[in-house]
């Protein structure tokens, strides 16, 4: 399913790259389409509108069709089409194997904590306060998201739209295709990408904490009740065990803390459906359901009172 | 992280307070540095030769939203990306460059609608019902007497022959070859003369020029 994800979001930027080098007018993320049919991204629609204040059908017509896009998918948008997390994995590749394990022992280490931490409180859930949702409705991308929309308001003009890393991302191509086919010199050729990667790693989990797509996604994301992950209790290794496992939270992309939710930096409001989860459950007990209410339910996992403390810090099976 | 962390009661310190102030402050100055770029406008931006229906430079820039449909659009190819010489918040938006063609409306390729205005998908470029290629003025031509071939009485007047709408007429002054003037009642600065124009390549005796002997100039808004 990676490897899928990877040739779809791929595929496509690759697909959009030939229609600029063979000088289509297919267009990019931003504004896809041919002739009359036109497929718009949401936030340059809003933006644009407000900063020339007009009611651009094409815009509209987009917005609603992402709207219930988002409503029924949530951020699948980000698992599955965009290129920033390729940009991510290129970045990654440059990583030391010695580095990327630090960081994932860290994260297992983390999660494991989390999962102790839930087994072990004795207390009645609704007695204890220290697993309750302390997290505020909007987030460090909501400030960005509002920074974006005060500044087109303020200044009459879309923004954001010039530093977005998925317009910068096929302004790359265009600008190397333009270097090699028309001789075209400019210094965009180096500034564009060097902007990109400024981006990249100055903000470092882009998408989970500052993008402001992500963020408009969000929002609306809160009302879908459709294809979020569900554990089913009866299969779940912490469920039945009572020994900690979360390997589902050690492998999302999404910052989610899919067995305890009210752990994670991110809610299941920002799942990507990128089905890692899913394939990562040694039991087999996640899915991605249509009809899946609001997802795994927050609250800490109920467990047998007669759980053997000696295997809460051991480390889950097949380990 | 150890084991004491996961104590039971403690919670665990994964959303540590501090890492998330730290993130909300780094977006809080994401936000600062996008009302910065915002900020930029008041900076000036120089004029620019934009594509048919974008000669509303204010609507131009509030709708641009940079998707790049209209390079694409362009059957001549004369439609480039601007550059940072253009401005820092213009860079990526439709310019027109006349190296190579000229923009005709798309007469021969659309009947006289042109494809980009079409093709824009925020209105961004837009023309009023009424709107002609004739009245549409997208910039002037300007003949630089000092590299102009027919200046040194060579009989040149390719841009004479291009010009679609009679905006160029040759003078003989005190029986010199026919020279080229611009008419500027007549020009609506559609790039034909430019993009025939041989200066650079013919006139290795301009050694100095950068730029061919006729080219259109953005007309600078008073």
């Amino acid at each position: 399913m990676d490897k899928l994800r990877i040739a779809v979001s791929g595929g496509l930027f690759a697909l959009l790259s030939i229609g600029i080098v063979a000088g289509l007018s297919t267009g990019t993320l931003s504004g896809f389409g041919w002739d009359a049919f036109s497929l718009l991204c949401p936030f340059g629609a809003v933006t644009s509108m407000i900063a020339a204040h007009l009611v651009v059908p094409r815009g509209v017509v987009s917005l609603v069709l992402m709207v219930a896009f988002i409503a029924v998918f949530g951020r699948a948008f980000c698992g599955w089409v965009c290129p920033v997390p390729l940009g991510k994995r290129i970045s990654g590749f440059f990583k030391s194997a010695n580095r990327r394990k630090v960081e994932q022992d860290e994260r297992r280490e983390r999660m494991l904590d989390i999962a102790r931490h839930q087994l072990s409180c004795g207390t009645e859930c609704s007695e204890c306060a220290s697993c309750k949702q302390r997290r505020a409705k909007l987030d460090s991308r909501h400030v960005v998201l509002g920074g974006a929309l005060l500044s087109t308001v303020a200044f009459g003009f879309p923004v954001f739209c010039i530093v977005c890393p998925i317009g910068l991302a096929f302004a790359t191509v265009l600008l190397v295709w333009r270097l090699f086919a028309n001789g075209d010199v400019s210094i965009l050729v180096v500034a564009v990408p060097a902007l990109l990667v400024l981006e990249a790693t100055l903000l470092r989990k882009w998408c989970a904490r500052f993008c402001p797509l992500a963020a408009f996604m969000n929002l609306i994301g809160r009302f879908n009740r459709t294809f979020r992950p569900v554990i089913d209790e009866s299969k779940c290794i912490e469920s039945v065990s009572g020994r900690p496992c979360s390997r589902c939270s050690m492998v999302c992309e999404a910052e989610i803390n899919v067995r305890h939710p009210e752990f994670g930096e991110r809610t299941l409001d920002d799942c990507t459906r990128c089905r890692a989860c899913v394939e990562a459950c040694p039991a087999g007990a996640l899915s991605l359901p249509l009809r899946s209410g609001r997802g795994v339910q927050e609250g800490p996992v109920t467990i047998e009172d007669n759980v053997d403390p000696s295997v809460l810090a051991s480390k889950p099976a097949g380990e | 992280m150890s084991m004491e962390d996961g104590k039971k009661g403690a919670r665990p310190a994964v959303d540590a307070a501090a890492v998330s102030r730290r993130t909300l402050m780094a977006a809080a100055g994401c936000s600062v540095a996008l009302m910065g770029l915002g900020a930029l406008k008041y900076a000036g931006t120089p004029a620019q030769l934009r594509p048919p229906g974008g000669q509303d430079e204010e609507r131009l820039m509030a709708a641009c939203i940079r998707c790049q449909k209209c390079f694409g659009a362009c059957p001549r190819r004369i439609i480039v990306p601007a550059k940072l010489e253009s401005g820092v918040l213009s860079v990526r938006t439709p310019v027109l460059s006349f190296d190579d063609s000229y923009c005709d409306w798309c007469a021969e390729e659309n009947g006289g609608v042109p494809l980009c205005v079409s093709a824009c998908p925020t209105e961004a470029l837009h023309l009023p019902p009424e709107a002609t290629a004739e009245k549409t003025i997208i910039g002037m031509a300007k003949i630089d007497q000092k590299t102009c071939l027919a200046f040194r009485d060579t009989g040149c007047r390719y841009c004479y022959d291009a010009c679609p709408y009679d905006a160029i007429e040759l003078r003989t002054d005190d029986g010199t070859n026919p020279r080229p003037y611009i008419i500027e009642d007549r020009c609506n600065g559609c790039g034909a003369c430019e993009s025939v124009c041989v200066s650079l390549t013919a006139g290795a005796l301009a050694s100095s020029a950068s730029e061919r002997a006729v080219v259109i100039r953005p007309i600078e808004k008073a």
